[in-house]
């Protein structure tokens, strides 16, 4: 038993010795090149998080090439230092360290997910970076006191629902729903988008007659549809991710249950969603952050510049790297400085002052990082999912109580 | 509570035991058998599901027909996995070591499943996936129904086979004492290769049972084996009969419970199930005598 013991330990520190060795001979810190701006990410590249990781990867890199394209920034060619954090937050902490002392990166963008942005932000905010992230919506990312934060999305999850909060509680009051069923998954970011809604209707005097949570690994459905269906309740909300959606709203209509509305975060904005359910999606309500069909003139370069890299439309992911790039962009630009030091200081003021033109419309932020918009709203109308809030930017007419799934 | 919603909730606890029921009958095969512990069971049933979406993806035709092939196919590849993979671990250290090497067989089912399909969440897009009718002032969905029907039938047929042929004598024998089957004459390598390709042919079912109305992804399979090993040890292991009637009351309290306690307390009623199993009646509670402690 010792003697196994003591040969892993040896193989452990030949292991760490190795990686040491590694770390060292894949640095390479800056050549004095001045003309570039050497800008550092760590991604989860592999691991849990791998496919949002490359998507984020993939617009960081579109906006590389749009940024290049038009010159560079202030002049200078931009360059991308990526580091993968393979998922663990360990590691994320190590690869921010590294870009910023070692690799003496000009400036740095956010990594991908909740659980990486706040150890990486700390880091940066140890050594006063600027710090603009695509991902982090969760309430936790902005109760941490970080300053140089910057969360590059129109909203907070617990204000996805926003433009349609204030639709319904626009009606005339025998027009609304009266009751409310609302469905979570135990997940920081889907609770915060359903009970953002379920807070702001209850406020406005609709009635919670279901709120229910279950767990991410949950199977069977049937209950909680069962639950809903009994209640009877005009309006359904879920907090959902992906398969806890599809499966809820299959039970329900196998239920033969009809709300007035029905709405449900992430699930209904995937493409595989249509696939699954097919033609009965018919006045599904979701929140998105993103959509290629957003009109703002910088999305329309960018769907172009995007499918023209990669061959599909960009998705969700992918927009908020772009994003986050355009607001460091946008700061560096009016400020006149890319450098470590004081400089960062001034780019932290003037977003905290500013207000940015991005591909999700405009974006600005309050003194935790937290932008102040709202997530615009889709429909599945005539078979196709469409903005139908907020009216200024609607595709079609909101479809209110929605026909029978 | 009012009475609909526990009548509804009573129905869909049934149909839902119905599943776990034909979900469950391999693993009880292989342990009653052979006393492996099969991990990869759920993997394999995922697989199914999986081929199930795949030939209606390609073909158009109802999931259902897909079992024509896998059923033979599991079946075949439940042979091979014992007679090439099982009966190289040793007999003294078997029930361990078949927990290590099932496990590194779900792995690599659920590696490859999204090697090949990615980790992209499917659904089989069925024109009846909605449809239901009433009962008694509940509704029965369809697909559930089918489900049931597919887990009461192949079941039945199980139990036939066990109970009324001269191989399921002979596994029957495996299964109560090896090496007396042996001395009878009992080719007891050959019995527990079918066996466990028969075991194997009920995921495929289950499999395509679950596709009907589940949305299946690689790693589905971890939520699934936990409770279906609780089913198995409730019910006795080694004992079909037992571990039906363990998945259908298991089913059903699951169903009520979320009704009254919700989702993530009505979870753990399979592993309270499972601790009062073990320490009151490890046997099992219903048939079993022939199992033995692990």
């Amino acid at each position: 038993m010792a003697k196994r013991r003591r040969r892993a330990v040896s193989w452990a520190a030949a292991l760490s010795a190795s990686v040491l060795l590694v770390t060292a001979c894949s640095g390479d810190p800056r050549g004095g090149d001045e003309d570039v701006v050497l800008i550092g990410v760590s991604l989860p590249l592999t691991g849990d998080f791998s496919e949002p990781g490359k998507g984020v990867q993939r617009g960081y890199e579109a906006w590389v090439e749009s940024v290049n394209r038009d010159g560079g920034l202030l002049g200078r060619r931009v360059e991308l230092k990526i580091l993968d954090d393979q998922s663990a937050a360990d590691r994320v902490v190590q690869d921010y360290e590294a870009l910023i002392a070692l690799h003496e990166v000009d400036l740095v963008f956010g990594p991908f997910s909740t659980r990486l942005v706040i150890p990486s932000a700390r880091v940066a905010e140890e050594y006063g970076m600027l710090f603009v992230e695509p991902a982090g919506a969760a309430n936790e990312v902005f109760e941490q006191g970080f300053e140089n934060l910057f969360y590059a999305a129109p909203a907070i999850a617990n204000d996805h629902y926003d433009h349609l909060a204030d639709h319904i509680l626009s009606l005339p009051e025998d027009e609304r729903p009266q009751t409310v069923a609302v469905a979570s998954m135990d997940d920081p970011f889907a609770q915060a988008t359903a009970y953002g809604l379920r807070d702001r209707l209850r406020e406005g005097g609709l009635e919670i007659v279901v709120d229910e949570e279950y767990p991410p690994n949950t199977t069977d459905f049937s209950s909680i549809a069962a639950k809903i269906n009994a209640s009877g309740a005009d309006m359904v909300v879920g907090g959902t991710q992906y398969q806890d959606a599809v499966n809820i709203i299959v039970q329900l209509q196998q239920l033969d249950y009809q709300p007035k509305l029905a709405a449900f975060s992430t699930a209904p904005t995937n493409p595989e969603f249509s696939a699954a359910i097919g033609s009965r999606t018919e006045g599904i309500v979701s929140p998105t952050g993103y959509t290629p069909d957003a009109p703002f003139p910088s999305n329309v370069e960018f769907v172009e510049l995007y499918q023209e890299m990669f061959g599909t439309p960009p998705a969700e992911d992918e927009a908020n790297a772009f994003t986050t790039g355009q607001v460091v962009a946008a700061a560096v630009e009016a400020v006149g400085c890319a450098e470590q030091g004081e400089c960062q200081e001034r780019l932290v003021d003037w977003l905290h002052e500013n207000e940015v033109e991005t591909i999700v419309g405009p974006l600005s932020w309050d003194g935790q990082g937290r932008p102040e918009g709202a997530h615009l709203i889709q429909q599945y109308v005539d078979g196709e999912i469409r903005i139908v809030l907020p009216g200024e930017t609607r595709e079609a007419e909101f479809l209110y109580p929605k026909p029978e799934w | 509570m009012d009475g609909t919603l526990l009548f509804q909730s009573l129905v869909l606890g049934v149909l839902l035991g119905g599943l776990y029921a034909i979900l469950a009958a391999g693993l009880t095969l292989y342990f009653g058998v052979m006393r492996v512990v099969m991990i990869a069971h759920a993997a394999f049933v995922i697989l199914a599901a999986y081929l199930a979406w795949w030939f209606h993806r390609e073909t158009g035709l109802d999931p259902l027909f897909s079992m024509v092939l896998t059923v033979p196919l599991f079946f075949v590849i439940g042979v091979l996995i014992q007679r090439v993979l099982i009966t190289r671990l040793r007999p003294a250290t078997l029930t361990m070591m078949s927990v290590l090497l099932t496990f590194a067989i779900a792995l690599l089912i659920e590696g490859l499943l999204g090697l090949f399909w990615s980790g992209t969440q499917r659904r089989v897009q069925l024109s009846y996936s909605g449809d239901n009718f009433e009962f008694f002032g509940a509704r029965i969905a369809v697909v559930k129904l089918i489900a049931f029907g597919l887990a009461v039938l192949s079941l039945a047929l199980l139990f036939l086979l066990m109970k009324k042929t001269r191989f399921g004598l002979a596994l029957r024998a495996t299964i109560q004492h090896r090496e007396a089957a042996q001395l009878v004459g009992i080719r007891t390598d050959w019995v527990a290769g079918i066996g466990f390709g028969i075991g194997l042919a009920t995921a495929a079912i289950g499999g395509t049972a679950l596709s009907l109305d589940a949305t299946i992804y690689p790693s589905l399979h971890w939520s699934w084996i936990g409770p279906l090993m609780a089913i198995i040890v409730v019910g006795g292991l080694g004992s079909i009969p037992g571990t039906a009637i363990a998945a259908l009351v298991l089913g059903v309290g699951q169903s009520l419970l979320q009704v009254e306690l919700g989702t993530t307390w009505a979870q753990t009623l399979f592993y309270v199930a499972l601790f009062l199993t073990l320490m009151l009646r490890p046997q099992g509670f219903f048939g079993g005598r022939l199992a033995q402690r692990f």
